[in-house]
């Protein structure tokens, strides 16, 4: 299991880091902490790299640098590498510039071999669909963005699973919602929701809804089936059906309090881009952490 | 049966929205191709402005490499049958294109010698430790030398040195402040400033002299262009280092600690090695050749020249120049030329600016007006989308074609064009200060809007009043 963790700045990606880390470990994941920067225009690119040259010279790092060294700093703390690279302390030495414009810094890591940080510059969606491609990333995760589109563009083109960290407490006892149905991505998602609630220590809410009074033999099976599952795994769960709007009641239940967990629509990526899923929606509208297994 | 896979499907899409502006202007070619060319503009006017329009969407939405742009500028060229193959490779290359090539390559060799440090001590010696002073010393150092050497190389010499100055008024380089934004600001704006003031400030200079040359309309001397523009440059630097002081006032008025510790870093660089002094030494000859043979051999020649010295007396080697020029750049510029000149062979230059006019007389009722309209205004809007170079490129042959006295008309433009206060696209320098993460794209206009007035103002009053006591 790989997993990559987008952050930005010490103050809008703590949360971010916080879960990303914790989901990591759950998993035993290979993890990877990566910051893209500003995008540099073509007429300045040269200029730009001119002037960083000279402020090294000045030992005053080029931005980013100190995104990197807080990811360091968190990782220290808590543990998630090993006390040689503690010692060590984060060195601009071992910054390695592995192709033009990706710094990488290598770390061994306690849960999992190896903890990667990286600095790209660049539109996020191309870096981070870049960066997924070229490691095979199992889950990206991310943290909330005001930005118009940039949910769509993350469920869209990124080709790995998505967790979007809204407004995450760490204080706060998250369970997670879990939401299923007859489709061929449910099974996944409940894997990945056993696992996020494993790591949080927290129980589970089943939840099946259905536009009609009359739930499919497939939708309770569905439920039925994640709940056995649940069992085996010793995690407490409650089984809620629910008549309505999927969307609706699943940002209804969710509130603030849950971390939801959805699959991935089989629709064809046409029909997606043009007609949107249930999970894109809930993604673009919910105000709580949002996991979805592709 | 053939059938693409989901994950090709994603690709496409995902390509597809990267480009759609790409998409968007050769639907645009292709609809303006078909249509017919309107009353008083030739079959070839009207082709060449397809190129225009489509060349303007792709550089201000950055869909495709500025590299793939200037290649497809002159493809289309030859494709529409505007000039031969041989025709268009003659038009791309010009002492304007070689004075671009040359001056990037020597802000390379230049920017190498690691000379911010001295800088840096020279300017704080002059200023002293007040902040209102160190601003109004950045603000003057900077325009003042990007007036000779290009923005480019002052602004990457400046910057570490400011960078430096506020890491050690104690507070953090990546954070933003009053202090930090105010102090980059004096840079980036010092250095568009300056750049009007001689020929080698900028290629955007270079290119209206060549204009002015290759039309037959005048032959502009370096000293001619200074006498025109160093007024407007000495006017602008206090009331600039006045705008940015009262829009970011700071907390700190005095940076005593800070300047004594860039003091002690310094001094432990020991004196100036003999490379430093050869490389000033290289300038100083060039800037005199610029200054007296310019209009014998070229600005381009002399630039070329320079880059030769700098290289054969081992100040740099090639593969450092080769590795941090931008040659993208050079192509566009290359390429915007070449087109410029199509805009004025095939009618096209002529027929915009008389339409422009003819619309414009409606609205203004005055000439003086309409010119000034498109030639300052209109000239310093564009330049805060694309760059400045490209701006004076497009637009050059218009205005030269809008009558009036052209020296008058093409060196307002080519100054309006360095008004490129109000974006982070603007210019070279409004992205490297932004590459630092200390500015928002909102400081842009914060300051950037009355700075863009007054210059405004300053240049039409000089043009209006003191230009014409020079002819």
């Amino acid at each position: 299991m790989k997993i990559l963790i987008a952050v930005s700045s010490k103050e809008h990606s703590k949360s971010t880091l916080n879960m990303g880390m914790q989901v990591a470990k759950a998993f035993n994941a290979s993890t990877t902490i990566v910051d893209v920067g500003e995008k540099i225009n073509d007429f300045s690119l040269k200029d730009v790299s001119l002037v960083r040259e000279r402020m090294e010279s000045w030992n005053i790092d080029r931005p980013g640098i100190d995104v990197l060294e807080w990811a360091f700093k968190y990782l220290s703390k808590n543990n998630f590498i090993e006390p040689s690279s503690v010692e060590a302390g984060f060195s601009k030495n071992t910054i390695v510039e592995t192709k033009t414009g990706r710094l990488e810094v290598f770390l061994k890591g306690t849960f999992c071999d190896n903890v990667k940080l990286i600095l790209r510059n660049g539109d996020i969606i191309s870096e981070l669909r870049d960066e997924v491609e070229t490691g095979e990333y199992d889950v990206t995760i991310i943290g909330g963005s005001k930005k118009g589109g940039m949910a769509h563009d993350l469920f869209q083109y990124i080709n790995s699973s998505i967790l979007v960290v809204n407004e995450f407490d760490f204080n706060r006892k998250y369970r997670v919602l879990l939401a299923v149905d007859d489709s061929s991505g449910t099974w996944k998602a409940v894997k990945y929701g056993a696992r996020v609630a494993q790591s949080l220590d927290n129980g589970v809410d089943i939840i099946t809804v259905s536009n009609t009074d009359n739930f499919r033999k497939g939708y309770r099976n569905s439920s039925k089936k994640a709940s056995k599952f649940l069992r085996r795994l010793k995690i407490d769960r409650k089984c809620f059906f629910e008549k309505g709007d999927p969307v609706e009641k699943i940002l209804k239940i969710a509130s603030d309090n849950h971390i939801i967990v959805m699959g991935n629509s089989t629709k064809s990526p046409l029909l997606k881009f043009f007609s949107g899923t249930k999970a894109l929606s809930v993604m673009e509208k919910s105000t709580c952490p949002i996991l979805i297994v592709k | 049966m053939f059938s693409f896979s989901n994950r090709s499907i994603t690709d496409i899409l995902f390509w597809v929205t990267r480009k759609k502006w790409l998409i968007t202007s050769f639907g645009l070619c292709f609809l303006f191709f078909y249509l017919p060319s309107p009353e008083g503009l030739s079959s070839n006017g009207h082709r060449t402005l397809i190129i225009v329009i489509i060349a303007l969407i792709l550089i201000v939405s950055e869909t495709i490499p500025l590299p793939a742009v200037a290649i497809l500028i002159l493809i289309m060229q030859v494709i529409l049958s505007l000039d031969t193959a041989d025709g268009v490779a003659s038009s791309f290359m010009s002492d304007a294109v070689f004075f671009i090539m040359g001056s990037l390559m020597m802000a390379v060799a230049i920017v190498y010698q690691g000379l911010d440090k001295r800088l840096a001590i020279g300017i704080v010696n002059i200023t002293g430790n007040k902040t209102s002073r160190i601003v109004l010393g950045f603000v003057a150092v900077s325009a003042f030398l990007s007036s000779f050497i290009g923005e480019h190389t002052v602004s990457a010499m400046m910057l570490p040195v400011a960078l430096a100055i506020i890491r050690n008024s104690g507070q953090q380089v990546n954070k933003s402040s009053n202090l930090s934004t105010l102090l980059l600001f004096s840079i980036a704006y010092g250095c568009a400033m300056g750049s009007i003031g001689t020929p080698s400030g900028g290629g955007r200079n270079a290119i209206m002299i060549g204009y002015l040359s290759e039309f037959g309309l005048a032959n502009i001397s370096y000293v001619d262009w200074m006498k025109h523009t160093f007024p407007i440059l000495i006017i602008e630097i206090p009331l600039a280092a006045l705008i940015l002081w009262y829009t970011f006032t700071p907390k700190q008025k005095i940076l005593d600690s800070a300047i004594r510790k860039i003091k002690f870093e310094v001094a432990n660089e020991g004196k100036l090695s003999d490379n430093q002094w050869i490389s000033i030494f290289i300038f100083l000859f060039i800037f005199f050749c610029w200054v007296f043979l310019s209009p014998l051999l070229g600005l381009g020649i002399i630039a070329l020249f320079g880059v030769f010295l700098y290289l054969s007396f081992g100040l740099i080697d090639w593969k450092e120049i080769s590795g941090s020029t931008n040659w993208g750049v050079i192509l566009l510029f290359g390429a915007a030329i070449s087109l410029g000149i199509q805009m004025k062979e095939t009618g096209a230059a002529l027929w915009v600016a008389e339409t422009a006019i003819s619309n414009l007389e409606y609205v203004f009722k005055d000439l003086f007006i309409v010119r000034w309209f498109i030639s300052v205004l209109f000239t310093g809007l564009l330049t805060n989308l694309i760059s400045s170079a490209a701006t004076v490129a497009v637009l050059g042959p218009i205005v030269l074609d809008m009558g009036g006295d052209p020296i008058i008309i093409g060196i307002a433009t080519s100054i309006a064009s360095s008004f490129s206060y109000l974006t982070i696209v603007a210019s070279p320098t409004c992205m490297i200060i932004y590459s630092t993460g200390i500015i928002r794209s909102g400081d842009y206009l914060k300051a950037g809007w009355k700075l863009f007035l007054i210059s405004n103002i300053i240049l039409i009053v000089v043009s209006y009043f003191y230009w014409p006591l020079l002819i």
